[in-house]
């Protein structure tokens, strides 16, 4: 078996927007190295900036969230962001496992 | 994503069936894939790697493309046999994992909803109760109840059908017991050999809930090696 055990994320996503919340899905579609969650995996974001789920080990998330309200601000339908690894300036975002991902960003309309 | 398709993936999952989502990247246009259902005509011409995607239950984004496909798989049936105390842990444990549990016990005070609130529990001795349900070599046996009455017929019919996964609760001795039973019933040393007896992994815990943990670590770590 080469697929992950179902999150129910995209369960709670219908919740939330069931509960008038304007919801992003953030799902990793690409890894390069050793990432820490596998193509597939996902998180969802709605516009104050509560999340559930992840796309990695809590390397990327913050920057993911502020991507995703921005989006809803923006009022753009989707986008792609990829983390590569972080380096020595203390607080970039980046993946300090060493690996790289793709993340895509959606919006729930 | 639109609302519509979220919703229909979420019916689908309940439905039990797979498929597969397929998302343009570039305008966030997705539709879900089933096997023999014609795609789209964006997407057809994907279908070759799409359907590659499919068969291998793989994630990703089909090469030179900007086409990411996601496959949703059927959860894995697991059948226990013996609605006893670990039963109840096993069964906290599967809702935050992939697993469809059925519970089987002809003994009607183990069976009861008040134990096991809105769960499948299949009041009948074992032969009867696997014609409701449908097993393949997809499908787990946790059989609970060390009971040779109850446990033995569950046991054959998971060897039968060729059960990706049978574990046995009881000591080093009645699984002694237990497989020489089977030799006598006919069974091969290389069939016998593939139950887990004693279930699960060694963790050292004795309470109910630890033994819940270490049958359903046993369990997932068997079906990664499928």
């Amino acid at each position: 078996m080469k697929n992950s055990f179902d999150e129910k994320i995209l369960e709670e996503a219908n919740d939330w927007v069931t509960a008038n919340q304007k919801v992003v899905l953030a799902t990793v579609i690409q890894t390069w190295g050793s990432s820490p969650r596998q193509v597939g995996s996902r998180m969802i974001v709605n516009e104050k900036g509560d999340f559930s789920g992840s796309v990695s080990g809590g390397c990327v998330e913050s920057a993911v969230v502020r991507e995703c309200i921005g989006l809803i601000k923006d009022n753009k339908p989707c986008k792609k962001i990829e983390f590569k690894v972080s380096n020595e300036s203390a607080w970039e975002v980046g993946l300090a496992c060493g690996g790289e991902i793709a993340v895509y960003l959606e919006q729930v309309n | 994503m639109k609302l519509q398709t979220l919703k229909s993936i979420i019916e689908k999952k309940k439905n039990k069936s797979e498929f597969a989502i397929i998302t343009n990247l570039k305008t966030g246009e997705s539709e879900i894939f089933e096997k023999d259902k014609p795609l789209s005509k964006e997407m057809e011409v994907y279908s070759n790697q799409i359907n590659e995607f499919f068969k291998s239950k793989k994630n990703g984004v089909i090469e030179n493309s900007e086409i990411f496909v996601e496959t949703y798989i059927l959860p894995i049936k697991v059948i226990i046999v013996g609605a006893v105390h670990i039963a109840q842990y096993l069964v906290d444990f599967a809702k935050s994992l992939n697993f469809e549990i059925s519970i089987i016990d002809p003994r009607g005070y183990f069976a009861s909803e008040q134990r096991f609130p809105n769960m499948k529990i299949i009041n009948k001795w074992p032969d009867e109760a696997f014609k409701e349900i449908d097993t393949n070599e997809n499908s787990a046996l946790i059989a609970l109840t060390h009971d040779p009455k109850i446990d033995d017929p569950a046991l054959q019919h998971a060897l039968n059908k060729k059960f990706y996964y049978i574990g046995a609760l009881g000591s080093k001795k009645t699984h002694e017991n237990r497989c020489q039973r089977l030799k006598e019933a006919g069974f091969s040393d290389k069939q016998i050999d593939s139950i887990h007896g004693p279930i699960g992994i060694k963790l050292g815990g004795r309470s109910a809930p630890e033994i819940a943990l270490s049958i359903i670590a046993q369990l997932v770590s068997e079906t990664y090696k499928k």
